[in-house]
């Protein structure tokens, strides 16, 4: 019996060694009711246990190495590198001040919009909290589009919290431990967010495929999808608030399982592939922060601001516009306004009128006739041939008198 | 390329190395599998787990040290992944017994063998994984080929720069 073991001592442990893995894998799967096989989402206490062990091991040198890297990063970014800075800074203090005004003009319809949410008893999920975490590892698979990140239940984190960056949507974290958190990226093939487009208002399931590419599965046919379609998070998975970019439509494939079906590959709006600092969405809650209140309370600052001088521009513009001769007279109608007097604007200048007439005035047609006294009536019933009966007034604003 | 008798090559050319040595390559190759995605992008071009387990079972001649390294590396590599614990496991585990058993037969000393067996150890240890992953645990993986002939290509060349790096740092008598 003892030289049975020690002749095949090489096989019998392998087959041990397999036959110990085996039934962990089965352990570790389960039926889902439509018969399909699936990894349970939750790892069994054993198995989270290997999973801590692995992370404890390789945690420390990644966070060292990437520490390292950081160190090095900063150290050129903040002290030799610091060319343009200036510039950049008055740049972005514009753009600061433009948003703000953005902001201000956004406010009044984000405030309406609360209102009649309430009113619906509807709660919309803002963004409330979130955690600045870094990227420090991956699974090294392609086959398991994760990530690590240098914070975890020590931090706050949580399984099911959603992770950003300022460009887009990347996943969720998955697995916590205490000083990392596991996150399964969007183009993983066992992730899946609700979507929708924004133009056509299509909504689908968005997972990766085996090339990390990300696509929209399992909706309708339709050709009012066009690529360069902006995609947004429906908000429905309770993972993602909604309204988060998520990418655009690269292409329209036909599902090759299903006619009248297709697969909408996306182009992500984060970039998947360079991840450094991301952000861990802590809290979702149906109210502003305190720094978005204090933002707004900012830009109401500022609006009242631009509101009130916008306001002084408006009176000083009716002062000049009441000293000034307007082309547009309220009391008339529209036919008799001064802008449409299609006559000659320039006014023609009329001799005075004589106080004697006599055959040598302008208009008269015929000779004066003379009275008794030798007096002679200028004809009054004599109209110019042109122009407004006035007088001619010279420059000094006097009537002339004739000499 | 010269085979030996068993006993012959084992007796001479059992590789020993310092303790420091088992501990710390496998951990850098870890840390580097996991870590480099990181810094360069996608990385599927290579698995330096698989690299490393070859390297000590070809050089230990000894299938039950090889096995035991393979389903070490394995599992570590599974337990930073979301998938199941023992795919990558069983794998590996598969690979390390035999390059091990590979190694006591032929002569591991020689580039093109190295090469060669890098190769289709690769090619071996992806076809279990995904015989594994869709068969025996009937799981849902769209896998390509290609990939997979890529990583078995990028991880033959690693090994023929890696392996004479790692040969330095044997106790030599």
């Amino acid at each position: 019996m003892d030289s049975f073991f020690i002749r095949y001592r090489n096989l019998i442990v392998l087959l041990a060694i397999l036959l110990a893995q085996i039934v962990g894998l089965a352990v570790q799967v389960r039926r889902t009711g439509e018969g399909r096989s699936t990894i349970d989402p939750r790892d069994a206490p054993g198995v989270r246990l290997i999973r801590l062990w692995a992370e404890t091991l390789v945690a420390p040198p990644e966070r060292g190495i990437h520490g390292s890297k950081a160190a090095a990063v900063r150290l050129w970014q903040n002290y030799l590198d610091l060319r343009h800075v200036r510039e950049q800074n008055q740049d972005l203090q514009k753009t600061v001040d433009r948003l703000r005004l953005e902001e201000a003009s956004l406010l009044d319809d984000a405030r309406q919009g609360e209102r009649l949410q309430a009113l619906l008893d509807f709660q919309h999920r803002y963004i409330y909290t979130t955690l600045p975490a870094q990227a420090i590892g991956s699974s090294g698979s392609d086959q398991s589009r994760v990530f690590y990140l240098d914070k975890g239940s020590s931090g706050g984190l949580k399984p099911d919290m959603a992770v950003i960056t300022a460009d887009g949507i990347v996943g969720k974290v998955r697995d916590v431990f205490p000083g990392t958190a596991q996150v399964l990226m969007i183009n993983d093939q066992t992730s899946g967010a609700g979507v929708i487009l924004e133009t056509t208002r299509i909504r689908g399931i968005l997972t990766g495929n085996a090339a990390g590419q990300l696509e929209i599965v399992g909706i309708l046919a339709d050709e009012r999808i066009k690529p360069g379609e902006k995609i947004l998070t429906a908000g429905g998975d309770l993972v993602f608030p909604r309204g988060l970019p998520v990418g655009e439509v690269e292409k329209v494939v036909r599902d090759p399982d299903r006619d009248s079906f297709i697969d909408v590959i996306v182009k992500p709006a984060a970039h998947l592939d360079r991840l450094d600092e991301v952000l861990v969405i802590t809290s979702t809650e149906p109210r502003f922060s305190p720094e978005e209140q204090q933002d707004l309370a900012t830009s109401e600052a500022v609006k009242g601001a631009e509101a009130a001088a916008i306001k002084e521009q408006e009176k000083a513009s009716q002062i000049m516009a009441e000293r000034l001769p307007g082309l547009i007279d309220p009391n008339l109608p529209p036919e008799q306004q001064p802008l449409m007097d299609n006559s000659n604007p320039i006014p023609v200048a009329h001799p005075p009128q004589a106080l004697h007439p006599d055959r040598f005035t302008p208009n008269a047609n015929q000779a004066p006739a003379s009275d008794a006294n030798g007096s002679s009536k200028p004809d009054t019933t004599a109209k110019p041939e042109t122009g407004t009966p006035q007088p001619a007034t010279p420059r000094n604003g006097k009537p002339e008198r004739n000499p | 390329m010269s085979v030996m008798g068993a006993n012959f090559r084992r007796d001479l050319e059992i590789r020993r190395y310092p303790l420091l040595v088992y501990v710390l390559v496998p951990l850098v190759a870890l840390v580097l599998q996991a870590w480099l995605p990181r810094v360069v992008g996608p990385y599927e071009w290579c698995d330096l787990p698989l690299v490393v387990t070859v390297y000590f079972a070809l050089g230990r001649r000894s299938p039950i040290q090889g096995t035991i390294m393979g389903a070490t590396m394995g599992l570590f590599e599974d337990a930073l992944t979301h998938h199941a614990i023992g795919i990558n496991g069983i794998a590996k585990t598969v690979v390390g017994f035999l390059a091990a058993s590979v190694g006591v037969r032929i002569d591991v000393e020689n580039n093109a063998i190295r090469l060669i067996l890098n190769f289709l150890l690769s090619l071996l240890s992806s076809a279990i994984f995904v015989f594994i992953y869709r068969v025996l645990l009937g799981l849902e993986l769209e896998w390509r080929w290609f990939t997979e002939l890529f990583r078995a290509i990028g991880n033959s060349l690693i090994a023929v720069v890696l392996f004479p790096l790692l040969d330095r740092l044997q106790i030599r008598d």
